[in-house]
């Protein structure tokens, strides 16, 4: 009976069967499976398509997030700079260049910066990465008010039309920018020496610095990232959502967390992959669509997807015994 | 502990532990000192007795939630549910305080929701070792669920006396403060208290020196709900009423004046001074900005900046030396 389980394959099928990735998928294939036969409508090509593109915005903050938590910190900044991103490119669009592509790369030049001064804080000033980013996003919060006001802007920009409208080959352009920063992600995660770095910081910095890792600029190059993903993760939400506000990337934040331990990472660091935290986003936006489904009070509608969070935390999350 | 000495030596060694263990902060008091000049200077009125009154209230509730994060990060863990429990204790304050249970049965009913909550969060995190973040990330959508089920919006009311008791013209607030920090000096010569910082500093140890780890961490989690729904009751009684997304803020000014305060994110470093010290600081902050006229938006700036320089300053001269 158990004769498979010695072959060479068959502990790699195991392997697989266990890791934290395929858990997460395993998952969200079940949710929607269940979904689609209770709820008509749900397993739909173009429901479940929605739902890809709506976790394509969670993925790109997830993506910095992951880096962030894989090298032993958090960025709870990201929902700041989503909002930065989606209120000040409309702000940016030039007449002079016709396919908006300027105005785009400026803004995610602006959010890398924001990354990086959060990176040098918690690099050279030594502050917590809770504290540098909270501030970071006071911060912010304070700023994006004085520029944009408390009304909404519309996007002109024709780049970012495109990206939140266009289907090419029946593929939401969403998905696939998300595909990309997805196979450049996992290809620095698990193929680089600055992957490496990361998983080394991660675990253990002090052994880490004293193994020749340069910890600063690692530090400095993940804070950067992780601005970098969530500018596109606001270019991306503004070109959905087609008018930027105050306030536009609130639910990122709680969201790129989850999906990043709901995917298997260590929020302790030194543990995880991207991989986990594809199918984190895509778990995250099922449940909010289930509980929009169930059509209850906002309160109840808090609570199941509390509870829900917590209850996928005991299949995923959980620590190594103290002892 | 008694086992260490006879108690006229640990009476001895008391005072001069007390004060090193205020290095640390030493920095912050003269800061937290040159702030409360600077709002004597600009409210006169501090000196006054309805003035000290009005200072100590609106300080309170920030020092409340500092200590309920303060006990959690000495162990090791934190909340990201602060807010939501401040919420969710001052909507049931402003419900069932009016009802047939009245004040007695409101405050009992706050209480017993903060140590009920509190221990459930610190037995899912202990018990079932789930990262505390986390847990305490979703445990604040249940949580604020469960306050937007209570009072759907803003409403209920307190009691006209309870709120001229705690947010009238008398100093109750200063009055309750001191018991409470009395109350935590008691609980730290209980077992369970000096298992606190072991705890934290080190639980791998702790456990193997027979230290009641995992008692203490859910301790403190119960105590700190406790807290957490305190501050909501008096934030209730404040307004008036009850409101079920009042506490938002509260959550990142806890950690905020916790981490001011010297309070280390790994466990078992800082002292509770230095977290109420770090709320006084902030909570300073905020009123000096008022009276400087600085626009709330401003205050967003000013407030992101000088919580960066705090924490960042003293950590800056120690990597010098």
């Amino acid at each position: 009976m158990t004769a498979w389980k010695e072959t060479v394959g068959g502990r790699r099928a195991l392997t697989i069967l266990r890791s934290r990735p395929f858990l997460t998928v395993a998952i969200v294939a079940g949710v929607w499976i269940a979904a689609s036969f209770a709820s008509r409508g749900f397993g739909a090509y173009g429901h479940l398509r929605y739902l890809v593109e709506l976790a394509a915005v969670i993925g790109l903050v997830a993506a910095g997030q992951t880096f962030v938590v894989i090298a032993g910190g958090i960025d709870l900044s990201v929902a700041a700079i989503v909002t930065v991103s989606a209120v000040s490119l409309p702000l940016l669009s030039w007449q002079a260049d016709p396919t908006g592509l300027t105005a785009v790369l400026a803004v995610l030049a602006l959010t890398t910066t924001i990354g990086l001064v959060n990176g040098l804080g918690v690099a050279l000033l030594r502050v917590h990465p809770m504290i540098m980013t909270l501030a970071m996003a006071t911060f912010l919060q304070g700023l994006l008010i004085i520029i944009a006001g408390g009304s909404a802007v519309t996007a002109e920009n024709p780049l970012v039309r495109w990206l939140g409208n266009a289907r090419p080959a029946g593929i939401p352009a969403g998905v696939l920018l998300w595909l990309a920063v997805s196979v450049i992600v996992l290809t620095a995660m698990h193929a680089t020496s600055f992957g490496a770095r990361l998983f080394a910081m991660g675990a253990n910095p002090l052994a880490a610095a004293l193994s020749g890792v340069p910890v600063a600029s690692t530090t400095l190059a993940v804070y950067g990232i992780s601005g970098f993903t969530s500018g596109l993760a606001g270019v991306l939400v503004l070109g959905m959502n087609g008018q930027g506000y105050v306030g536009i990337g609130d639910p990122y934040l709680l969201a790129s967390i989850a999906a990043v331990v709901l995917g298997g990472t260590s929020i302790l660091g030194g543990l995880g992959t991207y991989a986990g935290t594809i199918p984190g986003a895509i778990l995250l936006v099922t449940i909010t669509a289930l509980i929009t489904v169930v059509n209850a009070s906002p309160g109840w509608r808090s609570i199941l997807f509390g509870s829900l969070i917590l209850g996928l935390l005991l299949l995923s999350g959980r620590e190594q015994a103290r002892r | 502990m008694s086992t260490v000495g006879s108690s006229r030596q640990t009476g001895a060694l008391y005072w001069p532990v007390q004060l090193r263990r205020n290095v640390g902060v030493r920095g912050l008091f003269a800061v937290v000192m040159a702030f409360v000049v600077a709002y004597g200077v600009l409210f006169p009125g501090l000196l006054t007795g309805s003035g000290f009154a009005k200072f100590t209230q609106s300080w309170f509730p920030l020092a409340l939630v500092a200590m309920a994060q303060a006990i959690l990060m000495l162990t090791g863990g934190i909340s990201l549910a602060i807010g939501a429990m401040v919420s969710l204790g001052a909507v049931i304050a402003a419900t069932i305080m009016t009802g047939p249970l009245g004040v007695a049965g409101g405050a009992a009913a706050v209480a017993l929701t903060g140590l009920g909550i509190g221990a459930a969060t610190g037995l899912i995190v202990v018990k079932l070792r789930l990262p505390a973040i986390v847990v305490t990330l979703a445990g604040s959508f249940i949580i604020g669920g469960a306050a937007l089920l209570i009072l759907p919006r803003p409403g209920g009311a307190i009691p006209e006396w309870l709120s001229d008791l705690l947010a009238g013209n008398t100093p109750a607030a200063f009055v309750l403060l001191v018991l409470i920090v009395l109350l935590w000096k008691l609980y730290l010569a209980t077992p369970l208290g000096l298992s606190l910082y072991a705890a934290g500093e080190n639980p791998v140890g702790a456990y193997r020196s027979g230290v009641p780890v995992d008692g203490a961490r859910i301790a403190a989690y119960a105590i700190s709900g406790l807290l957490c729904t305190g501050a909501g009751l008096f934030v209730a009684a404040q307004t008036g009423s009850g409101d079920p997304v009042i506490g938002t803020a509260f959550t990142l000014n806890s950690i905020a004046a916790a981490v001011l305060g010297g309070i280390g994110f790994l466990g078992g470093q800082g002292t509770m001074r230095g977290a109420l010290a770090g709320s006084l600081l902030l909570s300073l902050m905020i009123s000096v900005m008022f009276f400087l006229g600085f626009t709330p938006v401003a205050q967003y700036v000013a407030q992101g900046l000088i919580i960066i320089g705090a924490v960042a300053i003293p950590q800056f001269r120690k990597v010098q030396q």
